[in-house]
């Protein structure tokens, strides 16, 4: 799926979130890195019109994400950096069953999407589980199920790893990795988008790089230790 | 109540449609006050009870999840025995306990998805007329129930804070940031809520 930029800028009370950004992605798999403040989460939330442009456009396999806001959202799938956050309702099935009462499906097919999405990631078990009990890694499984539940073509994940123990950081990984959507990382855990097809480098509200993941993850370093 | 407190099972009450069951736990409520004789009351309290365990429970956890309310009937009845008559107190623990055990046994057998689409249909004639957005209200009283524990999880780690720092907790310094960054992840919780698409318009 073509996600393009045109002279996207953000500002928030006059400050400048994002300076203009010119950018086409198309890559199955892409990482954004940059320091705390540097525009990245601006920069993806604009991909699923959680923030509209001040200026320029973004659109998202031709739908621009103001104008077509809610066809351009239905394509993109977002993990907020606490996926807890973005758990609805109290138990898990009933909240991934809910993304898909709102399209309007029928109980049966709810009830087997449901099924399948859970199996898909091995978290049938915690069907009946109370989301707020769920440890870090099965809060992270189920966002990402009850996102991609609803078939979205694009998932972004906002720190996916952060705060998670070592095992759960490799279990997200492996998902990840896994996943046939098109996905867009936002990141610190430099490990996570080592094998990735592009990585971008924000600085400043800038785009600072954009290459394969060795040259923009060594542009990153230079930048963090200046 | 309805904190994802539903249980599995096929009994009566779990057969029985949502809004069959808040009208029961409505005219019980309504019934129970205007009844104040003990030969009627006692017997309503005993059903309520059997009604409760009747949902696959088990005590213990029936226990667990009434005590403290139960207990607050306990002071209110209390406060009857000695300000009023020993009479009008067990009046007054029957009538609130059998509702207590009535609402829980409601609570037991009822998902908060079919609760809310429950809301959400008795809304709906309001929203005809301009009044309501009947999804919206299903949500809010989802995200209510959703978000309780969150709170007080949040409190709790608060009060920590102010353990380990060696501050006294006080409702002044604890509620303060609870309603700082309550507010600050109802932004996040609505970007969520729009994220997913959960708001059809």
């Amino acid at each position: 799926m073509d996600i393009v930029f045109t002279a996207a800028t953000v500002r928030y009370a006059g400050r400048v979130a994002l300076h203009p950004l010119d950018l086409a992605l198309s890559e199955r798999r892409i990482g954004i890195v940059g320091l705390n403040g540097s525009g990245k989460t601006t920069m993806a939330r604009l991909i699923n019109g959680l923030v509209k442009p001040t200026e320029g456009s973004v659109t998202v396999d031709g739908l621009d994400t103001v104008a077509d806001e809610k066809a351009a959202r239905g394509k993109t799938g977002f993990i907020f950096q606490n996926p807890q956050h973005q758990m609805i309702l109290p138990i898990l099935a009933e909240d991934i069953a809910f993304g898909l009462k709102n399209r309007g499906l029928a109980k049966a097919e709810i009830a087997e999407r449901t099924e399948a999405i859970l199996s898909r990631f091995n978290i049938a078990y915690l069907a009946r589980r109370r989301v707020h009990e769920l440890s870090g890694g099965e809060t992270q499984l189920a966002a990402i199920a009850s996102v991609l539940v609803t078939g979205p073509d694009l998932l972004i994940l906002d720190e996916p790893t952060n705060q998670l123990d070592l095992k759960n950081r490799a279990l997200i990984e492996r998902t990840v990795a896994s996943l046939p959507e098109q996905v867009i990382v936002i990141t610190h855990d430099l490990a996570l988008i080592e094998g990735f097809d592009r990585v971008l480098v924000f600085h400043e509200g800038r785009l600072a790089a954009d290459s394969r993941p060795a040259e923009a993850i060594g542009a990153y370093r230079k930048i963090a230790a200046c | 109540m309805l904190n994802a407190l539903d249980i599995e099972g096929d009994s009566p009450l779990h057969r029985m449609p949502v809004r069959g069951k808040l009208v029961l736990l409505f005219s019980a409520a309504v019934g129970l006050f205007v009844v104040s004789d003990l030969r009627l009351l006692v017997p309503a309290l005993a059903l309520s009870a059997w009604l409760l365990l009747s949902t696959g429970i088990g005590t213990g956890q029936a226990f667990r999840r009434t005590r403290f309310v139960l207990f607050t009937v306990l002071l209110v009845a209390a406060a009857n025995y000695v300000f009023v008559s020993p009479h009008e107190a067990a009046v007054v623990f029957c009538r609130l306990a059998a509702l207590v055990l009535l609402a829980a046994a409601v609570t037991a057998t009822t998902g908060i998805s079919a609760f809310m689409d429950e809301i959400a249909r008795l809304l709906t004639p309001l929203e005809r007329y301009g009044f309501v957005r009947a999804a919206d209200v299903s949500l809010a009283v989802g995200l209510v129930i959703r978000f309780v524990p969150e709170i007080l999880s949040r409190y709790r780690d608060i009060a920590e804070a102010h353990r380990a720092r060696g501050l006294p907790v006080r409702p002044l310094t604890t509620l303060v940031p609870l309603i700082i960054l309550t507010l600050k992840d109802a932004d996040t919780i609505a970007m969520a809520i729009d994220a997913r698409g959960f708001r059809r318009h």
